[in-house]
């Protein structure tokens, strides 16, 4: 193993090897940029998906406007489902104590 | 550890941080991360979905590298005709600062890594459309239609009116009438840009053996195609009002500036630019034009903003 610098070309020999290191250390910079931003990028998209509506994570962009029309009917429908069991949960709720108050111990007659 | 240096007295320069950086065209890329920000905030506005500001921020950001990526592969390409004239024998490739395979490498992996981060960030949609206009400008504009027609400013306009569409792509998820209109816009802005630059710089096409019209036709045919493609945009240009896209705001910076637009367009038609006796104030009218235009698009599409994302939007009416 052997150092070799030329004399003559040692400054700018010396100068390449500067600003290849420097080179080499904004594309160190530049991929684990790359890195956090995929990481991040995917964290919010993960917490944004609703998987159990058949979102799919890389591939929320429909070519197909049939397919959206479809997909955002399909959406409102689990919507509407949801708030009418929550709607009758609440009826529920409300009604069962009304019922209970009307009715009298046995005991008290 | 072992050092081994040799004198390399084949690379003239070396090359800085900058060089890259002028590799990827900065004032391009300015223009192009604005129109897709107008297209993005537009879209927001006008279908009132909503998008994570980090997901808004790396699709942005992938419009940028995109950008760049493109730029860095027309530079690796027109290396030879940039060494030819003046105004671009200073750019990185042929002043040697940084080597072609270099430039060529740094554009394709900016590429891949471009689309990818759009795909992830937003959707498959946006990120086909910046796949498509990367490849449009880097091999359909540079590589087929710069070298071989003087309607390559005309067709090659296209690469360059791609971003607001996939700004409005990377929210919905499909690109509607609103978003083509913007399309349009640049569309038929970027001739009457360009030819106006090119009744200055006509010699230095001619010198590299580049078809601009003022090198095929002529001054006066370039002269005639600025004042038709401007009066074709002047409709276009306010087409937002029609559909409701663009309020108040939009209305009336639109009108200013297409009124200015037209006048400069009706000058330099008038004037002897690009003729070679022409003198300097013709020289000055037509980089006025020039500098009018970027004016002019910043105008139109700032006014968007201004209206869809600070809530300053006014309907005229519309369709």
């Amino acid at each position: 193993m052997v150092d070799t610098v030329p004399t003559a070309a040692a400054p700018e020999a010396s100068l390449q090897l500067k600003a290849q290191k420097r080179r080499n250390l904004w594309l160190a910079l530049a991929l684990v940029a790359f890195v956090v931003t995929v990481g991040v990028t995917t964290a919010v998209r993960i917490q944004e998906t609703d998987f159990s509506g058949g979102d799919r994570l890389y591939f929320s962009g429909y070519l197909d406007e049939a397919e959206k029309e479809q997909a955002d009917r399909e959406a409102v429908e689990r919507y509407e489902a949801m708030r009418a069991e929550e709607a009758a949960q609440t009826q529920a709720a409300v009604t069962e104590p009304a019922e209970a108050a009307e009715t009298p111990e046995s005991g008290d007659e | 550890m072992s050092v081994e240096m040799t004198a390399e007295p084949s690379t003239p320069k070396l090359a800085t941080a900058g060089d890259y950086v002028e590799l990827l065209k900065p004032r391009i890329m300015m223009l192009v991360v604005f129109t897709a920000l107008a297209g993005l905030v537009a879209a927001v506005g006008v279908t009132g979905q909503a998008i994570n500001p980090v997901l808004a921020s790396v699709a942005i950001l992938a419009v940028a590298l995109g950008s760049g990526a493109a730029g860095a592969i027309n530079m690796w390409y027109d290396a030879d005709i940039d060494a030819v004239m003046t105004r671009t024998s200073t750019r990185p490739v042929p002043s040697g600062a940084v080597p072609k395979d270099e430039a060529l490498t740094m554009g394709l992996i900016m590429s891949a890594v471009s689309v990818l981060l759009m795909w992830i960030a937003s959707n498959v949609l946006a990120a086909g459309l910046l796949a498509l206009s990367i490849a449009y400008y880097g091999w359909f504009y540079t590589m087929v239609l710069k070298r071989r027609t003087a309607q390559n400013i005309v067709i090659g306009g296209a690469a360059g009116a791609f971003p607001p569409v996939i700004g409005w792509a990377a929210v919905t998820g499909n690109t509607p009438l609103d978003a083509w209109i913007l399309f349009a816009i640049i569309f038929f802005w970027t001739p009457p840009h360009f030819w106006a630059l090119s009744l200055v710089a006509h010699k230095e096409y001619e010198k590299a053996g580049v078809p601009m019209l003022p090198v095929t036709n002529g001054a006066k045919a370039t002269r005639d195609q600025i004042l038709i493609y401007t009066l074709l945009l002047a409709p276009i240009g306010l087409a937002p009002l029609l559909t409701g896209l663009g309020g108040w705001v939009y209305g009336a910076v639109g009108v200013v500036l297409t009124l200015g637009f037209i006048f400069f367009a009706a000058k330099v038609w008038r004037s002897e630019a690009g003729e070679a006796d022409a003198g300097d104030a013709e020289r000055k009218l037509a980089m006025g034009m020039f500098a009018f235009s970027i004016f002019y698009l910043f105008g139109l599409f700032a006014a968007l903003i201004i209206e869809r994302g600070f809530g300053l939007y006014f309907p005229l009416g519309g369709l």
